[in-house]
């Protein structure tokens, strides 16, 4: 199932950029190479003769819309500055202006530092008046898009997993003092009746149970830093019992499934963060979905493995059963 | 219902003191070297990280391409009037395809929709229950199955999304229900 979720992402993505691409080529959406009409008025006349003149640039609306052909609300005026070098003049827009598509694309290609629109003049007095700006061409953004994204991703995946080691190491730490105390152990006698029905593979008294029920708690009171760990160290333990490394066992499919149902009953610090005090009345409506959720995602795992088809696919130790 | 919430919420401040503090010192007493064991347990959390990097960035690296691309925003165009039937606002969509994704970008989308519809908009309602409610289902399999080096998830994936489904279709009735 994963291999062809991952394939699919993949080349769906590569399809899906091509057509976005294929389909600009063929539209022009950036309009490569045609000049586009503005009004450009320098902000005092006294700077006319400098190498850099504030301007303020005048777009009328209608004709950007007709000349882009699309339904955008371009403010009429901006700020700019205007470069007088050797090769021209260029008009630079004011850094992150609220340009309207696809101009918002043409600077994101072509200035990406910046970030403002640059474009060469032609036709301009210093004086102020009409002048026709025309852009840097603009082709397979989303190719060049799609590959930025794997490269930025990758690194991404590797500070995530860096990132982890400090907590990681702190719970591995304490977990082991835990162990060697009988602490998993006592854990594991008071909780076996409840889970056992859900984990039948793990044998009685084994720590496996201990460090599920640690990583379902801490799951619940939104100990997101404290569950990662301690879930990982679960699988760790259901490693131990089964027979084929590479596979998961109905066990680890099932610890798998109730973390990601994640049963909550305090709201992820992010959440929080993000929502302010209106967590409070939702606080109800995510214990009742979260509660919903953990109940479809266990009877999911365990009706699934008793199909044939994850049942032949399971790992030799737990085929009895 | 207020008395549970707050005892909740007491507990889930003190529950991480408790445990760092109460490991050790209990197993102070029980005789441990609390010490030497907790360096020599520490140790594996490095391992476990560097192991677990092959598997994220697999995961991240093709979904960060398939968001690049702008397939997501041509799935969402697709399953419009599909929602529609069963009375889903379209608005939601975004969310109900990240949130097994991306833990970034689904609380982006929340964020977003906040500044579009404002905090007390139903909308608004809809996407924090589903992102409270849920968790990013590919990052969990890549991290606690990467940390053990199972190659072959079997069910997991079909179980997590099933969930995942269920629970942002039940948060559009539960949310419409106490507040619409």
């Amino acid at each position: 199932m994963l291999n062809y979720i991952w394939a699919g992402l993949i080349v769906l993505s590569l399809v899906f950029g091509m057509v976005y691409d294929i389909n600009d080529l063929a539209s022009d959406t950036y309009r490569n190479g045609q000049a586009f009409e503005v009004q450009v008025d320098p902000l005092d006349a006294t700077s006319a003769s400098s190498r850099r003149i504030p301007v303020r640039v005048h777009v009328d609306p209608a004709a950007f819309n007709a000349f882009y052909g699309v339904e955008a609300n371009p403010d009429s005026t901006y700020d700019g500055v205007v470069i007088r070098n050797q090769e021209g003049m260029q008009l630079r827009f004011a850094q992150d202006a609220s340009v309207p598509e696809p101009w918002a694309t043409i600077r994101a290609e072509t200035s990406e530092r910046d970030n403002d629109l640059r474009g060469t003049l032609a036709g301009w007095s210093p004086s102020g008046g009409p002048a026709a700006v025309s852009f840097r061409e603009v082709r397979f953004v989303k190719m060049r898009a799609i590959a930025a994204a794997a490269l930025s991703m990758a690194e991404l995946a590797v500070e995530l997993a860096l990132g982890l080691i400090g907590v990681l190491a702190l719970w591995m730490g304490l977990l082991q003092i835990a162990e060697k105390a009988g602490i998993i152990h006592s854990v594991v006698r008071v909780t076996q009746p409840i889970l056992r029905p859900l984990f039948p593979d793990i044998p009685k008294g084994h720590p496996a149970m201990g460090m599920i029920v640690l990583n379902l708690t801490a799951n619940m009171l939104g100990l997101g830093n404290a569950a990662t760990p301690l879930g990982i160290k679960a699988m760790e333990e259901l490693q131990t019992l089964n027979e084929d490394k590479e596979t998961a066992t109905d066990s680890m499919v099932m610890l798998l499934a109730m973390n990601t149902a994640s049963v909550q009953l305090v709201p992820p610090v992010l959440l929080v963060a993000l929502m302010g005090l209106q967590i409070n009345q939702l606080i109800f409506a995510i214990i009742i979905v979260t509660g919903i959720s953990l109940i479809v995602a266990v009877a999911a795992a365990k009706l699934l493995s008793k199909t044939k088809r994850f049942r032949a696919s399971a790992p030799a130790a737990t085929t009895e059963g | 219902m207020d008395t549970i919430r707050s005892i909740i919420e007491i507990a889930s401040v003190f529950v991480l003191p408790l445990l760092i503090v109460g490991f050790p010192l209990y197993g102070l007493i029980k005789k441990v070297p609390v010490y030497e064991e907790f360096v020599e347990g520490a140790k594996g959390g490095f391992k476990v990280a560097v192991t677990i990097i092959p598997y994220l960035v697999a995961i991240l690296f093709a979904i960060g391409m398939f968001r690049a691309s702008g397939a997501m925003d041509f799935m969402v165009d697709g399953l419009r009037p599909i929602l529609g039937w069963f009375g889903i606002p379209p608005e939601v969509l975004p969310m109900m395809i990240m949130r097994p994704l991306t833990g970034s970008g689904s609380a982006a989308i929340v964020l977003d929709m906040i500044n579009q519809f404002g905090e007390d908009s139903i909308l608004v309602k809809m996407v924090a229950t589903m992102f409270g409610s849920t968790e990013t289902t590919f990052y969990v399999i890549a991290v606690y199955f990467g940390a053990v080096n199972i190659k072959k998830t079997r069910h997991a994936v079909p179980a997590g999304l099933l969930a995942d489904i269920v629970a942002m279709i039940t948060a559009v009735f539960v949310v419409r229900w106490l507040f619409g």
